[in-house]
Parts: structure tokens; sequence; C-alpha cells
């Protein structure tokens, strides 16, 4: 419990932030926008776990996230333009998916694994770009709309409508924490990533199959990737720009969980995703409130210092 | 290529580019080539800091807005003249850019990455929400109507007189570059790029020269965005979204970070390639995959860039005289 | 009996065949048949076509309008030389496309402009070089309050104030939540005449404004709930109008309040978009006339469009627009003298001379004059989406409201009232 103290402050920022712009609204109000925010947060909870997942098993950040589920997304929207049943779009995305983040993992990365992380980081920035123009050239600017059966379902909390799609994001997201959680820590592939993201050199001199560990990390990567692409497609808008450029707030729910603590990032998405919402209610603020997510993942890499300076730390 | 060759061929060309580009009869062209020099001028902050320091700035262009906000406000609100308001833009970017940067320059390098990259999300929330200004009323100054207008210097009132000004201070933001790197800041930040740990040893205070080098790299962007304030006369949201700061920092990879002729690379890439596509009218996604394929590939095989390998082919063409 | 069926089906399929013949032969220009050859006149256009928008169908109908032109007779045996430039949606890409075509190309005129940014770059530029604007996809305030630009489209104020009286006249909305972009020049400017209208009527009217980038439409959408409205008029652009009633969907309000939406939601891709669960429910103030009407200038549209166009351009409103810029230059041109063409400025003063030019593809008469804005298309139609397509639920009917006043009154001084 002790570890997750530091993640105090978000919880009470999220606090403060609804006293002082909620304090005269009826909570019958403000309970709406607590809970609308619950379910955007969960978006940038779930980018932000992608990136940290495949940054804990790797060393790279991969910004190429977006794009690459942009991409999924497109082809299940194409395949199920085509007619072709629903669940095989879906198969389709996150297979396609795994693929376009396999083919940076296993082609492109090992030739960056003695370089240091920003240089890698830049790298995934050029495999976005690619990614997102080739997903543009092949769909032209057009009106699409992406559509999960689970969008008709949903359940009543706080007098908002929440559809079984926002819960599977949130389902998904402590889901995959869990399940990670307990991979890296318990499994033996798991310490294998860890070490390989800790020294790649060493890693290799002590035995462990590198290659096969590399794939596996960008293969949970990809999928990830895939389906946050679906839940972006369908609970956002179905745009490849706008869907890969959420990887920046996802950055910014990365950095609340310090790049290593997946609870922080689930529980920095959630407060910016609350943040965000509440601040409708304040009327001198309502105007810049997307802002939100950047200034609390500003405060968080300042908290992140606490007076240590990492000089030493190998770059 | 020895370091005052290289600033011969520097001088060699800013005496060409001023005397022969200004006098291009194409209005189109001139607009062109002062966009492309203010971008110039914002490259090589990112350039220097990358090269020099190890440090990746992905917000210059959202600081290129905060310049191009300053000076326009500073025209609009005072009848002040344009140089005086290009001071002013300069130093409050250069302090903006300080304010964001400063926690992180004690980080790894990949944080101040991601910091000055949410600065560059968060500023793009800003200039979309408030615009720029424009001859309104109030601290944000916009009014919904045709813009009041601008005033340029006075010595380069023309198009071509004003590519002519922006090109003197292109080689002057080159020249201070240089005059930085043959002094004492140029030794600190040698040391530091070499190893952290030795300058601190050594007594040098790693985190002033960081904040020394961020800031110039800032300076130089608000000296870009007040030029492309001065030479649109207004400035629009859409040029300073956050993937134009990634795009820019992309692209000063590609061309050579370390090279004065690799930032102009970058540069044209960044501003003249999208014209010609336009011209040709060829789709601008195919324009992203060029420029992210070669990103890539300038990481893996060629990191010193286009100029790098330019500089390697005249060396070989050269016969290795040096 | 079979030389009868033989006869009346004769009669019949040539009367069948009539209109076919009739639609496939457009009429341009000064209709002579002959292909013009002289020196050309050179006219410009810019529009904008990158993400998030393609704004290229308004020069795509203008270009075929002119090829057709220059097929009969050009403009006393001159062909017209359309260039038309992409600023893709980038301010600079703007400025460079209008010194390219004013300073090296001297073009007379621009015709057919569609464009998110061009207007607010360019309006200054205009001015200073005393050229004209025909613009035809307007979407900011700069478009319709410069002294330079005039649009056959209506851009996002009037078509909301449509929107706003339908919703007042027909669905009984007391309290009406305008949501609009957060652009001071687009969604402050629009749903701000919409509250003034409201006000002007006794009733209520708020404003919602979405930051176009955000992802989260959802709680612009609480906000519009939580100001106490019963009624909901979209001003966005088609993707985020998407969104935000995908939003709604979520919510399960079409039936809670009554939805009606400016323009860009009148698209032929948007029924299929919206899906069945707002069928019937989202009414559309569109800004030119139906694109399935039977009026002279809708079909001889639609015939140039087959003749001249490409397959792929749509056919969509922006394109009638485009046409019909298009069409009203070419009549002004062809009554000026043939020694002028080339004179920008004589040009200029013939535009802003035009006054009541009527079609059946907008609602009103079309002009000019010498004023610091211009509006001349303030009156529409609404239409809702049904069984996958349009259907015009009101036919053509002028838009009231202080925003109009000064209109109305250079409206008198020209004689058009």
């Amino acid at each position: 419990m002790k570890r997750f103290l530091p993640l105090l402050w978000l919880v009470l920022a999220a606090l403060a932030v609804f006293i002082l712009v909620a304090g005269k609204t009826p909570f019958r109000i403000s309970g709406l926008f607590l809970v609308s925010g619950l379910a955007v947060g969960a978006l940038y909870s779930l980018g932000g776990i992608g990136l940290v997942v495949l940054y804990r098993a790797t060393g790279v950040l991969n910004l190429a996230n977006g794009a690459i589920g942009a991409l999924g997304v497109m082809v299940a929207w194409q395949l199920g333009h085509w007619g072709v049943a629903p669940s095989l779009t879906w198969l389709a995305a996150l297979v396609l998916a795994t693929m376009v983040s396999l083919i940076f993992g296993r082609l492109i990365a090992p030739g960056l694994a003695h370089r240091d992380p920003v240089v890698k980081t830049v790298a995934t920035l050029g495999y976005a770009l690619v990614v997102l123009g080739i997903t543009a050239f092949i769909w032209e600017d057009d009106v699409r709309k992406f559509s999960l059966p689970t969008d008709q379902m949903a359940a009543i909390i706080l007098d908002l409508r929440f559809t079984v799609t926002r819960m599977i994001v949130i389902g998904t997201a402590i889901f995959i924490v869990i399940v990670i959680w307990l991979y890296l820590d318990r499994t033996r592939v798991g310490l294998q990533m860890r070490s390989l993201a800790n020294d790649r050199q060493l890693a290799a001199l002590i035995g462990i199959r590198i290659v096969r560990v590399e794939t596996i990390a960008w293969g949970i990567s990809g999928v990830i990737a895939g389906f946050t692409g679906l839940m972006f497609g369908d609970l956002v808008r179905l745009e490849p720009f706008v869907i890969t450029f959420m990887v920046i707030p996802s950055i910014a729910a990365a950095i609340c969980g310090k790049l290593e603590s997946l609870v922080g990032v689930l529980v920095g998405g959630f407060t910016m995703g609350i943040i965000e919402s509440l601040l409708t209610l304040s009327p001198t603020l309502k105007s810049i409130r997307p802002v939100a997510p950047f200034v609390i993942a500003a405060i968080a890499l300042f908290l992140m210092q606490g007076g240590r300076p990492l000089v030493f730390a190998r770059d | 290529m020895t370091i005052s060759r290289q600033v011969w061929l520097g001088l060699i060309a800013f005496l060409a580019a001023s005397i022969s580009l200004p006098s291009i009869g194409s209005g189109q062209w001139l607009s062109i080539l002062t966009s492309t020099s203010c971008f110039v001028i914002a490259i090589t902050g990112v350039a220097f800091l990358y090269a020099r320091l190890g440090m990746v700035s992905l917000g210059q262009v959202a600081l290129m807005g905060v310049g191009g906000w300053v000076m326009l406000r500073m025209n609009h609100a005072y009848l002040l003249p344009f140089e005086l308001n290009l001071m002013v833009a300069v130093v409050v970017t250069m302090v903006f850019g300080w304010i964001l940067a400063l926690p992180a320059l004690r980080m790894r390098g990949l944080y101040l990455a991601l910091i000055t990259l949410m600065a560059a999300g968060g500023l793009e929330v800003i200039f979309a929400t408030f615009r720029f200004p424009n001859g309104g009323e109030g601290f944000w100054g916009v009014m919904p109507s045709v813009a009041a207008p601008f005033r340029r210097p006075e010595i380069a009132q023309s198009d071509s007189a004003y590519l002519r000004y922006v090109i003197t201070f292109v080689a002057l933001g080159f020249a201070i570059i240089r005059l930085h790197l043959c002094s004492a800041p140029g030794r600190a930040w040698a040391m530091i790029r070499r190893s952290e740990a030795a300058a601190l040893a050594s007594g040098v205070n790693v985190t002033y020269y960081k904040a020394w080098g961020f800031g110039l790299s800032g300076a130089l962007a608000g000296l870009a965005g007040a030029f492309l304030a001065g030479s649109l006369g207004l400035l629009d949201a859409s040029t300073f979204r956050a993937s134009e700061s990634i795009l820019l920092f992309a692209l000063a990879v590609v061309g050579g970070v370390r090279y004065w002729y690799g930032v102009v690379i970058a540069a044209l890439l960044l501003r003249v390639l999208p014209a010609l596509f336009n011209n040709w009218s060829l789709d601008p996604d195919l324009a992203l995959i060029i420029f992210g394929a070669a990103l890539m590939h300038s990481i893996i095989t060629a990191p010193q860039g286009i100029a790098g390998q330019l500089n390697d082919l005249l060396a070989k063409l050269r016969g290795k005289h040096d | 009996m079979k030389t009868i069926t033989y006869y009346f089906s004769l009669v019949a399929s040539i009367l069948l065949a009539l209109p076919a013949v009739a639609q496939a032969a457009p009429e341009c220009g000064a209709k002579t048949g002959i292909k013009a050859t002289g020196s050309p006149i050179k006219v410009g256009g810019i529009h904008g076509n990158a993400a998030p928008g393609d704004f290229s169908s308004a020069t795509d109908a203008a270009s075929a309008y002119f090829d057709c032109v220059n097929e009969n007779g050009g403009i006393n045996g001159r062909p017209i030389q359309y260039l038309v430039e992409n600023d893709q949606w980038n301010p600079e890409l703007a400025a460079q496309a209008a010194a390219k075509l004013i300073e090296d190309e001297n073009v007379v005129a621009m015709v057919g402009n569609g464009s998110f940014v061009e207007m607010s770059v360019n309006a200054p530029t205009y001015k200073e070089n005393g050229i004209m604007a025909m613009a035809s996809a307007c979407a900011v305030s700069e478009c319709f309050e410069s002294s330079n630009i005039v649009s056959t489209n209506q851009g996002p104020l009037a078509s909301s104030i449509g929107a706003a009286m339908y919703a007042v006249e027909e669905l009984n909305a007391q309290n009406i939540s305008c949501i609009g972009l957060a652009i001071p020049s687009v969604g402050n400017w629009s749903c701000g005449a919409v509250e003034s209208y409201m006000t002007s009527k006794g009733l209520t009217g708020s404003s919602v404004l979405l930051n176009p980038a955000a992802p989260d439409v959802n709680s612009g959408l609480l906000e519009a709930v939580a100001s106490g409205a019963d009624s909901i008029l979209v001003n966005l652009p088609a993707g985020l109008g998407i969104a935000f009633l995908g939003a709604a969907q979520e919510q399960d309000l079409a039936a809670v309040y009554s939805w009606t939406s400016s323009t860009p939601l009148y698209d032929m891709s948007v029924p299929a978009a919206l899906g069945e669960y707002w069928d019937g429910k989202i009414f559309v103030s569109a800004e030119l006339t139906s694109l399935d009407g039977q009026g002279i200038d809708n079909l001889n549209w639609k015939a140039v469009m087959d003749a001249y166009a490409d397959e792929n351009d749509p056919r969509d409103t922006f394109s009638q627009s485009g046409y019909l810029s298009a069409k009203i230059f070419v009549e002004t041109l062809l009554s000026m003298d043939a020694e002028q063409l080339d004179d920008r400025n004589a040009v200029s003063d013939s535009i802003k001379a035009i006054n009541d030019k009527r079609s059946d593809l907008m609602c009103g008469p079309y002009y000019v004059g010498e004023a610091d804005r211009h509006m001349p298309n303030h009156a529409g139609i609404v239409v809702v989406n049904k069984n996958g397509n349009f259907e015009v639920v009101r036919d053509c009917f002028e838009y009231e409201g202080p925003y109009f006043e000064p209109l109305f009154s250079t409206e008198k001084a020209l004689g058009l009232r």
C-alpha cells in the first residue's frame, strides 16, 4: 500500500477541483460530470497502459501506438463496410495491429537497442508518421462511424447512461494492469522482459533468448494498441489523425505513472478525465479544459524530481 | 571540413542568398522562402540543443507560437517599432521556455522530451481556444472580423526587403550559436554531452548550462515566431499544433543536426517540399510517409542526417585531404 | 392491337427519353456551341483539402462550369483560365496561394473559394489588391464580414438561425442550446447570433463550445443537458457532429430533446453514419435548395457536372454553391466591355454592381454591393433525415433576427425589398 502513497496527490487534486468547481452545483448534476469524466479518463488510462507495458518490457516508448490502433480500426470499419461478420473484423484489427507492431519490434528496434531511450522514441515517431501516412492515404477524409454491439447495452450509474463499451474499457484497463503485473512479477518470461529492459547486452550474455522475449513484448503491445484503437474509434471519432495523436494525452497518463507504475497510469488517467470533465462547470476554465491532462502531467513530472538529481542515471 | 571552412562556406552562402533570393520575381516563392527562413531559425534552436547537449525539444513550434503571439499583441497594443516588439517577443519566449523546462532539466533526457511534448499539447489547446491577436480588445486581443494592419520594420516594408531582413537574422542566429560553441558555454556543453558525471566533477554547473542552452533555443523559437507573424501579418492556431512540433524535430534529425546546411535542408523539407507537392498535385499524406521513412533511416543508418551524408560524399570526392 | 402497342411504346419511349435528352445538354455562358480560342482570362480559386475535411467540391464545380463555358464561346470568344490552389488547411499555404494567384498570375477575380482558413488569412490581401472573391464554401465570420469577399453559401451563422427558427416555429422549442466550435470567428459568432435571436423572441438560448481537437464531447453534451434546454442545435462540422450525436445516442436522448442542425449535416453520407436510431429526428437547415430539386439551375448543375467534371467529384451543397458562383461570375463578365476584361479593378467594380440575380438553387436574390459585409444568402430550406435519405420539410423561408438588420437596410437601398 505504501508504494501507492505518491498517487494520493492525484486523488486529492481531483477532490480539490470537485469541491472548488462543483461545490455549489447539486450532486445530481455534478455526479453526471464525474461519471462522464471517468468514462473519458478510462480511455487516457488505456492508452497510457499500452505505452508503459511496452516501456517496461523493452525500454521503448512507442509513439506509434496510436497510429497502429488507427490502422487497425480503419481496417475493421472497412471490412465491416464490405459485409464481413463483426467479430471477424475485430480479430482482423487485432491481428493487423500485432503484425504492424512486430514489424517494428523485430526489424527496426533491434538496430537501435544500444541507443539511448530518446533516440528509440524518436524512431517510433518516424514509424508513426509512416503508418499514419499510409492510413490517411488509403482512406480519404470522409464521415465515418464505427460502432460495436456493446454500444446498445447500458447501465444507469448516477443518472448517466453508461454503455457496456465504456465498461469494457475500464474493465480491460484494470484487467491488463493486474495481468501484466502478475506476468512481469511472477513469471519467468516477465522476469526476462524486465532484465531485457534494464540492460539488453547483459541479458543476452546471461543467456536470455532476446529475440523470443522481445517478440512476445512487441506482440502484447500490438494487441493492446489494436484494442485501444478499436475503443478510440468507437468512443472518440473514427478519424486516423485524431486517433493517432491521442498518443499525446496517453503519454500524459503514462507520465502520471512515472513510466513504470501501471496503477499510477490508471489513477492518473482517471484523474485527468475527471478533472477535465468537472472543469466544464467552471465558467472561467471551461473553454480551456482540454489542457487539464497536460497540466497534470507537468505537475507529475515536477513532483517526480523529489530533489534527487538523476544525472548519473544510465541515459 | 574544418571549422573555418564551414564558416567561410556559411558567409558565402549567406551573401548569395541575401542577394539572389529576394530578387525572385514570384510573390508565392517570396512568401515560401520567408516562411522557410523563419523555420531555419527555429530548427537551429532544436538542432544545436540536440547535437551539442543531447536534449530533445518536442515543443519548438509551440514556442514559436508564443513568440508570434507576443509580437502580434505588442504590435496591436502599442505603437512601438518592429525591432522593439521583436526583442520583447524573444525575451518572453525565452522565459516561458525556462518555466516549462526547468523542472525537467535535472532528469533523464526522455523526460525533457516528454515535458516539451506536454507543453506543445497544452499550448495547442490554448492557441486553438484563444486564437492570435488581430487588433481586438482585452488581454487576448481577438475580434471576429478582418485583422488590423501589421507594422513591418521601417527598412523592410516590401516582401523582398523583409526576406532579406529575415535572412540576415538567420545568419545572426547561426553566428550567435557559433560564438557560444567557441567559448565557455560551448565547452561546458561538450563536457556535459560526454558525461554529466565528469562535468559535475570538474565543477561545471550542469543545470545552469543546460538551462542556458534551452533558453537560447527558446529565444530562437521566439524570434522565428515573431518573424512569421510579420510575414503573414496574422497567425492561425493550426500552424502551431503539437504534431508540427514533432515533425519539426523529426526533420531536424533528417537534415542533420550538427551542420548549418543540415538545418537549412530540414527547413526546405518542412516548408518547400509540401509547397512543391501542392504544385504537383501530389497527396500530402505521401509527404508524411516520406518524412517518417527518412526519419527512421536517419536514426538508424545516418545519425548525422543528410548533411552528414553530403559531408562524407564531399570528403570522398576530395580524397580526404583534411 | 400490335400496331397500337407498338406506336404506344414508341411514343412512350420518346417521351421518357426526352428528359434524358434535355438533361444531357448543359447550358453555359453564351451557349454558342463554339470553342473559345482567344487569349485566356485568368481567374483564381483556393480550396482546402486535407484532414479534417475536403472543401474542394466548390472549385471542382466552378472548374466544370468554366470548361463548359469555354466550349460555348467563352467570354466574347476568350476562354477562362481557372487556376486552383489547395491551402491544405494551412494558413501559410493559403497566404502563398493568394500571393501566387494575385501577384504572379495576375488573376482578375477569385471564384469558388472554399476553406476554413483561407478567408481569415487573405481578406486583408484581397482588400489591398482590390480583388473580389466570389466564394462558395465559407465557414468563418471573416468571409461574411469583409468588403472583398462575398459567398453563395450561408455559413454557420445564417444556417444556425434557420435551424433555430424551425425549432421555435415547428418544434415548440423554448430553450435552445447551440453546440458550436470554440473558435471565435465560427462557434462564438454563430451561436452568439442564435442566442440573440432567441432573446429577441423572448425565449432562452445558450451556447456550448467544443474544442475541435478534444476527444471528449461527453462533457459538452452534459453542459447542454445541464443548461435546461429543451432543444439542441448541432452547429458542428460533420465529423464532430456525428461524434456528438453518438454521445447523445449513448445517453438515449433522441426523444428527450428536439434536434436541429446547421448545414454541415446535409451530406449524403450522414444518414448512413447516423443509423436507424436518428431516423426522422434530425432537422437540418440546408443552405441551398435540395440536391434533388427539379429547377432549371439544379438540373443544369447536374448536367454540367456529368459532362465536364470528374466522376469522383462530390455532388454536394458546396458543389451547387461553386456552380452558382461561377455562373453568376460568367454572367457578370459577359455584361462587361470586352476591353476591360483584363482590368482587375473593372472586374471588381462589375462584381460589386451585381444585383438581384435569382436562381432556383438559392432561396433569395444574390447581390454584392459596395459594403463592408456581404451575406446575400440568408434564406433556406429545412430537411429531415429519413430512410437513408433527406426529405424537404420546409421550403424556402427567410431568416429573421437582429444580425440581419444591417443587411436588410443594404437590400432596401439596392431596391431588393
